[in-house]
């Protein structure tokens, strides 16, 4: 009888040796060659970024495993493709975050099959975990043709972008385009509550420069289509940054004002700076003369916690400044007009970044410190093709809907239906000596309303100066806080002061404005 | 080569230097009126007016270039 041989296998060592071997292939991305080239062209690895972002050693990743392998005749593993996605959990100072990138190295960051699908759970698994999502893009969307082309998606499939809004309702989600993002990463790109490009090594594009030549004749680089100067000016992202370590930096500044998710507060820090610090230039930095403009940023430094304003979208909509700040520690949203750009007026796009300012806020329960010097909407031809009142107006509506906390400081001007963007509902509000208010600027308004006095006059220039002196002195904050139209008049010197004794009363209201805001934010 | 340009549109209210004007840092070019409003544009580093583009007086356009400064 011929001896049997029996191979009883004793362990899973041949398994886990295995396992150990795909890691290691996994870690190799797309190679040395293509790692090679990637640095060669100035940018880092999906995995060097992440590494560099979290906090040291705290990358716990997920789904490793996932990609395609290949087997000999044999039977042996000869080959693994990662999924070009890498996704997992991390710390950024302290505090649990999802991380998820393309890798450009393999398929230029054109999703694979599990890449695609690990790409997709980075949204869902923010949500399950309440945590922040980070996403650090580069690639591309689908491409046609080709081998492992996955199946259409069933019909009874979730529907693809769900998990996207929602992330963009639960918790905070901050990306980066550190090198050329086209088609769906830069969709998701710009699905988030704050976004960043590197004015180095990125590009945003719907379509890349061939498929742009294809369809509409036009001939431009990456560059030209889709580099930082266009799309840091058209609100596309946020921020430029000089580089990719400076994009992560700025993710990891926006992240320190944000809470978890929308079920936590954000986290208050401790403060080294007095509430009582009085800054003596605040008393002269309006001038008296109203055709003198005057450096609003110098006064969000003035009255928040110092350097802490992290200023969000100053590339575009650039008559209205917003950001983040702390006053005696409290994350607050910063909105105030820009009177060095079109007088601060409220244009479309600077309509549409503070209505998404407010957004913000709301779906995060941020209180809202306002600053107002608002002329109006803009006018002229220009204006009316952008369609300014319909985008000033769903502005208005919104601050209308706010249910967080409102401190607004009347700093200059403050008139028109635009102004009333400017005030939330039971705002708290302070008027400095030089806040001026009405239906329209004295200028424009004494112009329309006094025409005929004005030309009948024997010296009609004269005559128009007369009445602009008479109606700005009626203008004046002192009657408004007479009538209790503010809550007081105030020294500019104690409006830091002020809004952190505000700050203060109000903490009792923020953990009530916990959960689901009324409404969201939307790209 | 410094270049000014403009970052919106208006009318030239005041053009306070001209080609070969030594400027220093933080001296005021010229003004702009823009929606009633003056707004100054400054040298942002010493040098000398190389070329003026814009006129005392008339409209300009947003990312027009105004003035072009040398630095050396």
């Amino acid at each position: 009888m011929a001896e049997v041989e029996y191979h009883i296998q004793m362990s899973w060592k041949k398994e886990t040796d295995e396992i150990t071997e795909r890691r290691q292939l996994a870690r190799q991305q797309g190679g040395l060659e293509a790692i090679a080239k990637h640095h060669g062209k100035g940018r880092l690895t999906v995995r060097e970024r992440i590494d560099k972002l979290l906090d040291p050693q705290s990358f716990e990743e997920v789904g490793p495993a996932a990609g395609a392998a290949s087997y000999d005749d044999e039977g042996k593993l000869s080959k693994f493709d990662p999924a070009n996605f890498v996704l997992g959990f991390g710390k950024i100072d302290g505090r649990r975050v999802v991380i998820g990138g393309e890798d450009f190295t393999m398929k230029g960051g054109s999703p694979s099959p599990a890449g695609l699908r690990k790409s997709v759970y980075a949204e869902e698994l923010a949500v399950q975990f309440k945590v922040p999502l980070i996403r650090l893009h580069e690639g591309s969307g689908g491409s046609v043709g080709g081998k492992g082309q996955s199946m259409p998606a069933p019909v009874n499939a979730p529907a693809r972008f769900v998990s996207v809004a929602e992330a963009m309702a639960t918790v905070p989600v901050a990306t980066a385009a550190l090198g050329a993002v086209a088609g769906l990463p830069a969709g998701r790109l710009v699905a988030s509550h704050f976004s960043v490009m590197s004015k180095t090594t990125a590009q945003i594009l719907t379509a890349g420069p061939a498929v742009v030549a294809r369809a509409m004749g036009e001939q431009k680089t990456k560059e030209e289509l889709g580099g930082w100067k266009v799309h840091t000016k058209n609100g596309t992202v946020d921020n430029g940054a000089e580089d990719e370590e400076a994009c992560l930096k700025e993710i990891r500044r926006f992240l320190s004002f944000m809470p978890n998710n929308i079920y936590q507060l954000a986290p208050i820090v401790d403060s080294n700076d007095p509430v009582e610090r009085a800054e003596e230039y605040l008393l002269n930095i309006v001038p008296n003369d109203r055709r003198k403009s005057f450096d609003m940023r110098q006064i969000i430094e003035a009255v928040c916690d110092q350097t802490s304003f992290f200023e969000i979208g100053a590339g575009y909509g650039r008559s209205q400044i917003t950001g983040l700040a702390r006053l005696n520690g409290q994350p607050v949203g910063v909105w105030a007009n820009n009177c060095k750009f079109l007088a601060g007026a409220m244009t479309a796009d600077g309509a549409n970044k503070a209505r998404r300012f407010m957004e913000l806020c709301e779906t995060f329960s941020l209180p809202i410190i306002s600053l107002v010097d608002e002329p109006g909407f803009m006018i002229g031809s220009q204006a009316e093709k952008e369609a300014t009142i319909r985008h000033g107006t769903s502005t208005v509506l919104t601050a209308a809907m706010t249910t967080v906390p409102w401190a607004s400081v009347m700093v200059r001007r403050s008139f028109g239906v635009a102004q009333a963007a400017h005030y939330g509902p039971e705002g708290f509000i302070l008027a400095w000596p030089s806040a001026e208010s009405g239906p329209l600027p004295v200028e424009g308004g004494v112009a329309v309303a006094f025409q005929r006095e004005i030309a009948a006059a024997p010296d009609p220039e004269k005559r128009r100066l007369e009445l602009e002196h008479e109606l700005a002195a009626k203008q004046s904050p002192f009657p408004r806080a007479e009538a209790f139209g503010v809550h007081d008049l105030i020294d500019p010197r104690q409006t830091r002061l002020q809004l952190c004794l505000w700050v203060d009363r109000i903490q009792p209201l923020l953990p009530t404005l916990l959960g689901p805001a009324r409404f969201s934010i939307r790209p | 080569m410094i270049k000014i340009e403009l970052e919106t549109g208006g009318s030239v209210w005041k053009l306070l230097k001209k080609t070969g004007d030594q400027v220093k840092a933080g001296d005021t070019l010229f003004i702009l009126e823009v929606m009633k409003m003056e707004v100054p544009y400054e040298a942002p580093a010493d040098g000398e007016v190389e070329s003026v583009y814009i006129v005392e007086g008339e409209t300009v356009e947003e990312d027009q270039l105004a003035i072009e400064i040398s630095t050396r």
